[in-house]
């Protein structure tokens, strides 16, 4: 951002305008605005669009805001009652807490893991082989499926007490457990799920190193660089825009995980509250404990944090994202 | 590198925008909707249950039909999952429907919250309840109205696979049996059994069938008669988990993970899966329709031996019918339920899809045609009612509950479940409940 604002900077010195050439100018816009149609017109096509961001973005973000200071329960008025809700949220809620903890561990241990299963089959996939479509469509395949409920379903049935993971362990003489209704073990299923989806990553990585320079690799591959080297040296630091794409997406998704969670435990965040993921906990507040006042400041702090997370995000990027100009 | 836009400024401007729309969905999603109002004109009615159920009360509703040309009723149905979830939002979407099919847990909350609609004005006239009994209509009553129309009487009931405990050799226990008792049949089970069948399901966070009981025995109730709070002691609480953690030790219930799997989830539930014999649950039979192929048979919640040992059991009202205060029909959804409460042919059909039927005349209607296991059923819940109402001792049958109940459920369930994972001590769980309980009732 700073060099095009300077860049600008440049121009205008370069160019010294007085008061006739202003006026001058000023005219043509005029004439320019009239020769497109100006009026009203553009922001009647315009319109479905805004009725869409006000009605369905704007409004309910803004209504929620208020209702977060309210004690709204879905059946009768909203009653005012200030920072309550968030008083408490942080004060006397344990499952706050439980729900505030089962989500990080998730984003901290899921995200890493996703991507970089996702950059080591990109790579793995970024060869002319024959029928390598194919290949990447199968690793594709599950970030298709992932967000659906039966997924879910199957994912509860596999790693269930007698699932087919637990098969698969017997063939070591390994005797398994239930892995869903074990508090220690519930939310490492979810995250394994997580992982599992990371065909969307894949293919962001996969654009992004068909993007890289030839003649670099032409150039290590002269002065006998070692694979390895090759990778942290020439294609993970070209590849850091890509990956800090990546890496703010996901912790924006993983923070807003719902589905898996939800008809893993039946809806229930349990054992434990230990995959009470925050928007399963927000969910249940909101929809089935009909305090959707307090769901609403569940969902201002969660927008907060994740404006936080990519605020930081954002940051620390300006340290180890490197642009080629 | 020729570019027009630098790869700096559109991966920066890619992210941002990205980062943007992705936060601002996390928002929207989650904020009060405002749907119109349906203007279709024929009667909305909702119910949850299985699929014998619903097969029931589309048969009856034809029926109806038949009689009254005039109602149109469009009927939608689900299982329990969600059920409450998809009224509430309806609700507050100004898209109630007409007439539901209502958990006795429930009606006191909506019924105060304005959502049903009092029927008293309809007794007696198109509302005919001939034949039901105070007791019974408590379960439909909330501060002196009537706001929904018990469909048949509930027990508590313990559901026993006689099928499994023949096979081990062991005898069904007598009717008038004690929490000794149960221990005992239950360490008889897994022993018998080569340690592959426990014996009852943990019932130490199972609310209503079970530890309400409990505490009932001891003269204390769940909540106090004006719901504003818990209505037992710490030490009784305390004595019940202890009792269940022994149960545990000795192997008459399973341990937590099987407990934990079958929470909101009957098909996991430790008597369907095989792993015991006992169950709390009254969904593995009482939805309509057995879950296995077993010959279920059923018993009291036991009681007595190490408490005060008054009559603990209880009759509530089933599931009810309510109309909503928003509705235009309550006219005709009043019409409905007293066709439910009454004609002899929808009694027929509903056998015992809605519990055990409401009236001594409805009762008799069904009893021939009755398999096997519903005529055991029916038994039991004759006998639990008749002791029940000889019991001198026996406290009221329990207010329906206050706002929030399900979340204390919900907190006793998980508390019993932290105790047996061993993440927390009997004591310590104690204070954490009772604390977590006050805030809750405080709302």
């Amino acid at each position: 951002m700073t060099t095009a604002k300077s860049d600008e900077a440049v121009e205008e010195q370069a160019a010294p305008v007085t008061p006739s050439d202003r006026r001058e100018r000023d005219r043509m816009r005029r004439r320019l605005a009239r020769r497109r149609g100006g009026g009203w017109w553009p922001y009647a096509f315009l319109a479905p669009w805004f009725v869409g961001l006000f009605g369905l973005t704007v409004y309910p973000m803004l209504a929620s805001l208020y209702l977060s200071f309210t004690d709204f329960d879905l059946l009768t008025p909203a009653r005012w009652v200030g920072v309550d809700n968030y008083d408490k949220m942080f004060t006397e809620d344990p499952v706050f807490w439980d729900s505030v903890h089962a989500t990080l561990l998730y984003v901290v241990v899921s995200v890493p893991l996703k991507l970089a299963l996702a950059l080591g089959v990109a790579m793995l996939l970024n060869r002319d082989l024959r029928g390598i479509g194919l290949y990447r469509a199968a690793f594709y395949l599950p970030s298709l499926l992932g967000g659906a409920v039966a997924v879910a379903i199957v994912w509860r049935q596999v790693f269930g007490g007698d699932g087919l993971f637990n098969d698969f362990l017997a063939w070591f003489g390994i005797e398994g457990q239930d892995w869903i209704s074990s508090p220690d073990t519930a939310i490492y299923t979810l995250i394994l799920l997580a992982v599992w989806q990371f065909g969307t990553p894949m293919v962001i990585f996969l654009a992004g190193l068909k993007q890289l320079p030839k003649d670099v690799y032409e150039a290590a591959a002269i002065d006998g660089v070692t694979p390895v080297t090759r990778f942290f040296r020439i294609t993970l630091p070209l590849l850091t825009p890509i990956v800090f794409f990546n890496v703010v997406l996901q912790i924006i998704d993983a923070f807003k995980t719902f589905t898996p969670a939800f008809v893993i435990s039946n809806g229930s965040g349990g054992p434990l509250n230990s995959t009470m993921l925050y928007s399963l906990y927000l969910y249940k507040k909101g929809f089935t404990d009909l305090q959707m006042g307090y769901a609403s400041a569940l969902a201002w702090v969660l927008f907060l944090v994740i404006a936080g997370f990519t605020a930081v995000n954002f940051i620390a990027g300006r340290y180890w994202v490197h642009y080629d100009d | 590198m020729g570019h027009q836009i630098s790869r700096r400024t559109l991966f920066r401007s890619a992210s941002g925008i990205a980062a943007a729309g992705a936060l601002g969905t996390s928002l929207s999603a989650c904020s009060g909707g405002t749907g119109a109002g349906s203007t279709n004109s024929d009667l909305t009615m909702i119910w949850w249950g299985s699929d014998d159920r619903h097969a029931a009360y589309k048969k009856v509703l034809a029926a109806f039909r038949k009689k009254n040309p005039k109602i149109k009723i469009r009927p939608t149905y689900s299982g329990y999952d969600g059920y409450f979830d998809k009224f509430n939002t309806n609700i507050a979407g100004g898209s109630a429907p007409d007439l539901l099919q209502m958990d006795t847990a429930l009606v006191a909350q909506y019924a105060r919250k304005g959502v049903l609609a009092p029927i008293d004005s309809y007794v007696g006239k198109s509302l005919d309840l001939t034949g039901f009994s105070k007791t019974l209509l408590a379960a439909g009553t909330v501060d002196g109205k009537l706001y929904g129309v018990p469909s048949g009487i509930g027990v508590n009931q313990l559901t026993v696979n006689r099928t499994g405990l023949e096979k081990l050799g062991l005898e069904l226990p007598d009717r008038e049996w004690t929490w000794a008792d149960l221990k005992k049949i239950g360490t008889d089970v897994h022993k018998k059994s080569g340690g592959k069948i426990y014996g009852v399901d943990d019932g130490g966070g199972s609310t209503l069938q079970c530890f309400e009981v409990f505490a009932r025995e001891n003269g204390e109730t769940f909540f106090t008669e004006d719901g504003k709070k818990l209505g037992f002691t710490p030490d009784t609480l305390q004595a019940w988990w202890e009792y269940w953690a022994e149960m545990r030790k000795v192997n008459a219930s399973p341990p937590p993970a099987i407990t934990s799997a079958a929470h909101n989830d009957l098909t996991k539930n430790a008597v369907v899966i095989g792993k015991a014999l006992f169950t709390f649950d009254s969904g593995v039979y009482g939805a309509g329709g057995s879950i296995t192929d077993a010959q279920l048979d059923f018993l009291p919640t036991p009681q007595g031996d190490f408490s005060g040992a008054r009559e603990g059991n209880f009759v509530n009202g089933g599931v009810l019918l309510s109309a909503t205060k928003a509705s235009k029909k309550v006219a005709d959804s009043v019409k409905i339920m007293s066709y439910f409460a009454q004609d002899a042919t929808a009694i027929k059909d509903m056998q015992l899809l809605r519990g055990i039927p409401p009236t001594e005349k409805a009762r008799g209607l069904i009893a021939s045609g009755l398999t096997e296991t519903d005529k055991l059923n029916m038994a039991n819940a004759d006998y639990v009612a008749q002791r029940v109402g000889r019991a001198s001792d026996a406290l009221a049958a329990p207010a329906p509950p206050p706002q929030g109940a399900d979340q204390i459920w919900d907190l006793l369930f998980q508390s019993n479940l932290a105790v047996a994972f061993g993440k927390k001590s009997i004591k310590a769980q104690l204070g954490a409940f009772f604390d977590q309980s006050a805030g809750i009732l405080e709302g």
